[in-house]
Parts: structure tokens; sequence; C-alpha cells
């Protein structure tokens, strides 16, 4: 009698330890995911390939951009949020295809690419290792995921396992929106010049 | 364990898996084959009714036909065009692009290649959406040369499930789900000249 008890209460917590593994195995994604490089906005945020830093951070309602006599307006339901700042490879000749912002609510926003055409964006800027280059951002989101979020850059999105900077966007003024921004085509300095309205 | 399981035991447990693995196989068998007897009636939805996919959230607004893409400009060898107006929202947690097989035309047309996704904003051919942001989008079709334009669009719409783990590497992912809802949208014949 009591040999059948130990059997069966066997069973069970076989039950319970297979149930319990199964709830807490890692998702495939959480196993491959990015490492990730933390940094402060406005320092040099060092990965092991690259390295990233943010200048300047801007938001307006829309953006215009002038590119070869051609102005377009780019209207938004939320707000564009304009990021510059450098970018620099470390051991070899890289280009930072992507870039996400992780709102307050855990959704993310990948780079728009909208205006893809303009010089200085940082899927169009081929890092060289040692030459910091200007990089611009552009990312288009509902007001209430301006405040709270995090600035992911990780080196593309298909190498799982590589490393990834996280900066906490802390230093943004969320009540000076601008009505527009104009992005033009430069030929000295910047590739960019940012007029606010 | 007292003692070793006589053969006589042995026998019943493997009859009672057999028989209980025979049934189980029988009866999903008979399901499929029920179900694909009788399929679930998809329903009609009309223009203007938002449709829930799973991923996407959308709303036909309406279809017309012409000669011009959404850029405005004219192609300079003639094509013709079918475009369907409709509002996307994205309810995932991440920006993505509407793929070209979220609706279809129904019943298929022979040699239409697959739609491109203008959004209506900036009149260009659309990117990624970001998720609750909604946005106007135009789906259009270069309709082969050698057939008419189509009066009315029969559109079905799919769906998509969001699986934490899919089957074959425990990835998080959507998938693609049985369509969802039919929708017919009379197709208005713009600038014909």
């Amino acid at each position: 009698m009591m040999s059948r008890f130990r059997e069966i209460a066997a069973v069970f917590l076989v039950a319970a330890i297979l149930y319990g593994m199964q709830r807490t195995t890692p998702l495939y994604s959480e196993i491959t995911s990015l490492v990730p490089a933390y940094g402060e906005q406005g320092k040099r945020i060092d990965a092991r390939a690259f390295a990233f830093a943010v200048v300047n951070v801007h938001l307006a309602r829309m953006v215009r951009t002038e590119s070869f006599g051609r102005t377009q307006d780019f209207t938004t339901s939320g707000v564009w949020v304009l990021i510059e700042g450098a970018a620099e490879a470390k051991r070899e000749s890289l280009t930072l295809t992507t870039a996400n912002w992780l709102g307050p609510s855990g959704i993310s926003y990948a780079l728009s690419q909208r205006f893809s055409i303009l010089p200085g964006l940082l899927p169009n800027q081929r890092l060289e290792p040692g030459l910091p280059k200007p990089v611009l951002l552009a990312f288009e989101v509902p007001e209430s995921e301006v405040s709270g979020a995090t600035l992911l850059v990780p080196r593309n999105y298909m190498t799982p396992l590589d490393e990834e900077i996280r900066m906490p966007v802390t230093n943004i003024d969320t009540n000076a929106i601008h009505a527009a921004i104009t992005l033009k085509r430069s030929t000295v300095g910047l590739p960019w010049i940012l007029e606010t309205e | 364990m007292q003692q070793r399981s006589t053969l006589r035991q042995r026998l019943i447990a493997i009859l009672v898996t057999g028989v209980g693995a025979t049934a189980a196989a029988a009866i999903s068998f008979g399901v499929t084959v029920y179900e694909a007897a009788h399929p679930r009636a998809v329903p009609v939805v009309p223009a203007g009714e938002p449709i829930d996919t799973g991923r996407w959230n959308i709303t036909f607004q309406a279809a017309h036909s012409g000669p011009v893409p959404p850029t405005g400009v004219e192609p300079s060898e003639s094509k013709k065009f079918v475009l369907v107006e409709f509002d996307a929202t994205n309810l995932s947690a991440a920006t993505g692009f509407v793929s070209p097989t979220l609706f279809t035309v129904d019943p298929p047309v022979p040699n239409l290649p697959a739609p491109v996704f203008y959004l209506a904003r900036d009149k260009w051919i659309a990117s990624g959406l970001n998720p609750s942001m909604p946005e106007r989008m135009i789906a259009v079709w270069e309709w082969p040369q050698a057939l008419a334009l189509p009066e009315t669009l029969r559109l079905t719409v799919g769906s998509q499930i969001y699986k934490r783990r899919d089957n074959l590497y425990g990835a998080s992912s959507w998938f693609d789900r049985d369509p969802i809802a039919v929708v017919e949208l009379p197709v208005s014949r713009d600038g014909a000249r």
C-alpha cells in the first residue's frame, strides 16, 4: 500500500518538475539576444565593434527635407524624434543598419525610413575604424512614448549575441516640441543642416 | 517492485497503449476530414468596418483603378493599376511591414504580381508601420495588360497568431492563420482616357 502511494507521489513530483522546467525555460530570443552595453546620453558609449554618442535630441511635429531643390513635408500622427550623434567603427568598416526607440511602455519603434535619401542618416553612413562620423537618427513615436525611453543601437539585427548599445534618453525637453524641423544637405562640416521653426 | 511483471500484464499494457494511440490517431484524422468537408464560413465584412487580423487592425475604405499610381506620376509606359485604400494599425509591440499576403485577390488572378503598399501621407512606398500609430495605406496591384480591369474586387483577409515559442526553434514570432474575413469592394474607374 505504502509503495503504491510512493509511486503515485513520484509521478506527481516528476510532472511538477517537468512543468516547472517548461515554464522557466528561457525563450530562444532571450538565449540568442544581444548583449547590452549601457551608456549615458552625451557621453561616448563603447561596444566591442563600434562606439556611439548622442549629441542633440530634437522633437518636432513635422520634418521638412530640402534636397536637390525639392522640398518635402513629412507629417506624423505622433512626434518626430531627431537625434544628432556620432559613430565610429573600431576594428573593421561597418554600417549600423538599424536602431530602436524603446518606449516606456516596452513597445519598440524602429528607425524611420521615410526620408531615407538624406545624407548622414545612420544606415547611410559607412563607418571606418578610427574615423568618427556624424550620424542622424529619426524616429516617429506617439507623444506618450517620448519621455522615459531608451535608445537601442545594435550592430545589425541579424547577428545574435553581438553587442547592442542601450542608452536611456534622460536629457529631453518634452515641452519643446517644434512645429517643424528642416533638414538640408550640406557640403561643409556636417552632411546636414538642421533648422528648427 | 516486489516481483517482475508477468507476460500477461505486459501484453495488457501493450494492448492498452496500442488501442489508445490508434483511437487518438483515428479521432484526429476524422476531425481533420470533417473540418475539410465542412469549412468554416468566412464572414463577409462591408467596407468601412474594422477587421482584427491578430497582428493588424485593418479597415478597407475604397477601391479604384486607373493609369496613375499613388505617386501621381503616370509611368511613361502605360500601365493599369488597381488601388485599394485601407487604414492599418499595427497591434504588435514592434515596427512591422504590411505583408503582401495580408489580403489576397479572390479568386486568384493569374500572373498578378504582389501588391506594393504606399503610405497615403507620403504618396510613396511605405516602410514599416509603428505600433498603435494608425496609417492610411494604399495597396497597388499592377494589373496584367491582357486582362480587363475588374468591376468589383473580392479580397480574402488572412489572420496571424503570435507564438511565444514556435514548434521548430522555440522562437517568438507571428504566424499566418486561416482567412478571417472577405471584403467585396466596387472598383471605380478614375481618369480613363
